[in-house]
């Protein structure tokens, strides 16, 4: 339960004149949940679309167990055991629940999947053990469109769980959530953690940073201020500030 | 009359394909591609070529039909997947604009403007045959295939990708490889549909083979109902069928055929993005505000 999932250093991506990223640094260690806070245009999510590839590094490595993963595109990335959520979901929207989670399990790209019938059977089955999990599978035959927005939430998490991945990205997963909900994510999260599962967080609600996640990396700006368990992050009166817009000003 | 019905019919599925074929990438996928008659153009004239050449056998010059749209489609397909939505169809309407010039100027394969004459009418044991048999089967193996990869998961594959294409790559799928697998299909297709259409013509030139083609197989994916089965079918015998219907009213006269077959295509255009924006026998909700 001890080993680093995955390792980036030096991360850093610009966007014209913007410095987004600026040697972003940090490890995720398997079984546990690391939340990525800071203020907005911290970059945060830019941190994800550079480990999954989604954007391309100006510089830095990343590795997934010793593994480099630099310039592998996202699919790639994926199918070394990397699953990651989106604020805006990216749901399938005209495919049914069932067909959402089970888009999950099917990594071929060509006219079918290998393996036959016996791996279809238990794609289907990894399909169902997902939905039962989100508390979908009474919906499993309803759009994802047609879907009220904390069961879309959980859709997203469905893919994830149904894909079987030992990394989780999640981008503001419990945003929105009502507290029986969040009770459930929660849930979710830590069952994840007790199968090994390595777990990155963004998060603006600090209540649920401080009950599920055991180590909390502070960005701002694009560099990491500051790392180490929640309370002692979150009660340091400077990143406060910082996180709160209560930014000190620098002299002239 | 009768030869009339047989060739009303026989383009009516020709066309079927062309919109069957179409629908696999735009329904399915949601590649907007506006140069479908460019693979229906390359297919009849790879099709008319071996007819002319070697043999009028109907199945050698499908398969080299279907290789030739085929395989220009890989080569032609790879760079313009690497934009999406509206960037795809600006692609693809430079695509149709080049190839409609290659077919005009490109003589020695193409016949240039005046194009390929007498094709010879297929031959199968050295009997010749009708292409309506042969345009009938091939429709239905396009449908069966289409309905069995739709239903599969390539189906599945694509929807997602149609549906948000980073959230399928995030989930380990190869979307330009799917989205190549997909384009090279359907223009395999078309190419079958070109072939079949060059035998049964015997004369083709590249009129056959513009936008306007390219836009009326669009229009009959649309008016069908892009994403389903048996919409674009649906589409390519309205469509293929008003004229026929028009040209047989009697209080219209002949020369005014064409100007009222405009104002009814217009106008059932408007009225059906109305009330039915998904097609005729597309999903309702799916046209439909879902805010």
């Amino acid at each position: 339960m001890t080993g680093i999932a995955l390792r980036s250093e030096n991360l850093s991506r610009s966007f014209g004149g913007v410095q987004a990223v600026a040697g972003v640094s940090l490890s995720l260690p398997e079984g546990q949940v690391t939340a990525l806070v800071g203020p907005n245009g911290a970059g945060k999510t830019t941190t994800f679309n550079l480990i999954t590839g989604n954007l391309r590094a100006d510089s830095g490595t990343a590795e997934i167990r010793g593994k480099p993963i630099m310039g592998l595109k996202p699919w790639q990335v994926a199918r070394l055991g990397v699953a990651r959520s989106y604020q805006d979901l990216r749901l399938f929207t005209h495919m049914t629940v069932r067909e959402n989670v089970l888009a999950a399990t099917e990594t071929s790209s060509w006219f079918w999947q290998p393996g036959g019938r016996r791996a279809q059977q238990q794609r289907e089955h990894r399909a169902e053990s997902a939905m039962e999990a989100t508390g979908l599978t009474a919906l499993a035959d309803a759009r994802a469109v047609d879907l009220a927005y904390a069961e879309r939430k959980f859709l997203s998490m469905a893919r994830i769980l149904a894909a079987e991945a030992d990394i989780w990205l999640l981008d503001e997963p419990a945003s929105g959530l009502d507290l029986s909900s969040r009770i459930r994510f929660g849930t979710l999260l830590k069952d994840a953690q007790a199968r090994g599962v390595a777990i990155c967080l963004i998060e603006h609600n600090l209540d649920v940073v401080v009950e599920l996640s055991n180590r909390i990396a502070f960005l701002d700006q694009g560099k990491v201020l500051a790392e180490g368990d929640p309370q002692t992050i979150l009660k340091d009166p400077a990143l406060a500030a910082i996180y709160f817009g209560d930014r000190p000003q620098e002299a002239a | 009359m009768t030869a009339f019905l047989i060739n009303l019919a026989t383009l009516a599925a020709i066309s079927g394909i062309l919109a069957s074929t179409l629908n696999f990438i735009v329904g399915y996928a949601g590649i907007f591609s506006v140069a479908h008659a460019v693979f229906f153009g390359l297919g009849a004239y790879g099709g008319a070529q071996v007819a002319l050449l070697l043999v009028p056998n109907p199945f050698l010059a499908c398969l080299v039909a279907a290789v030739i749209a085929g395989g220009l489609s890989l080569c032609l397909a790879l760079p313009a997947l690497r934009v999406r939505g509206e960037y795809f169809v600006a692609a693809s309407l430079g695509l149709q604009m080049v190839a409609a010039t290659l077919f005009a100027e490109l003589k020695p394969l193409t016949g240039g403007i005046g194009g390929l004459v007498g094709i010879p009418r297929p031959e199968i044991l050295g009997t010749i045959v009708p292409v309506l048999p042969l345009a009938l089967a091939a429709l239905a193996l396009i449908l069966w295939a289409t309905a069995r990869l739709q239903r599969g998961t390539f189906g599945r594959t694509l929807q997602s990708i149609r549906d948000a294409d980073s959230a399928a790559e995030s989930l380990g799928k190869n979307v330009n490889a799917a989205k190549t697998l997909a384009v090279v299909f359907a223009c395999a297709g078309a190419g079958v549909a070109g072939a079949l259409y060059a035998l049964h013509l015997s004369f083709i030139n590249v009129e056959s083979f513009t936008l306007d083609q390219s836009i009326q197989i669009m229009a009959m994916v649309i008016i069908g109902g892009a994403g389903t089965l048996w919409g674009p079918l649906v589409g390519a015998v309205l469509l293929l069928s008003l004229p026929a219907v028009i040209s047989f009213i009697p209080f219209i006269p002949p020369t005014e055929v064409g100007a009222v077959q405009q104002i009814i295509y217009g106008t059932a255009m408007t009225l059906l993005m109305i009330f039915r924006p998904a097609g005729l026998l597309g999903d309702m909700s799916k046209g439909k505000s879902t805010a």
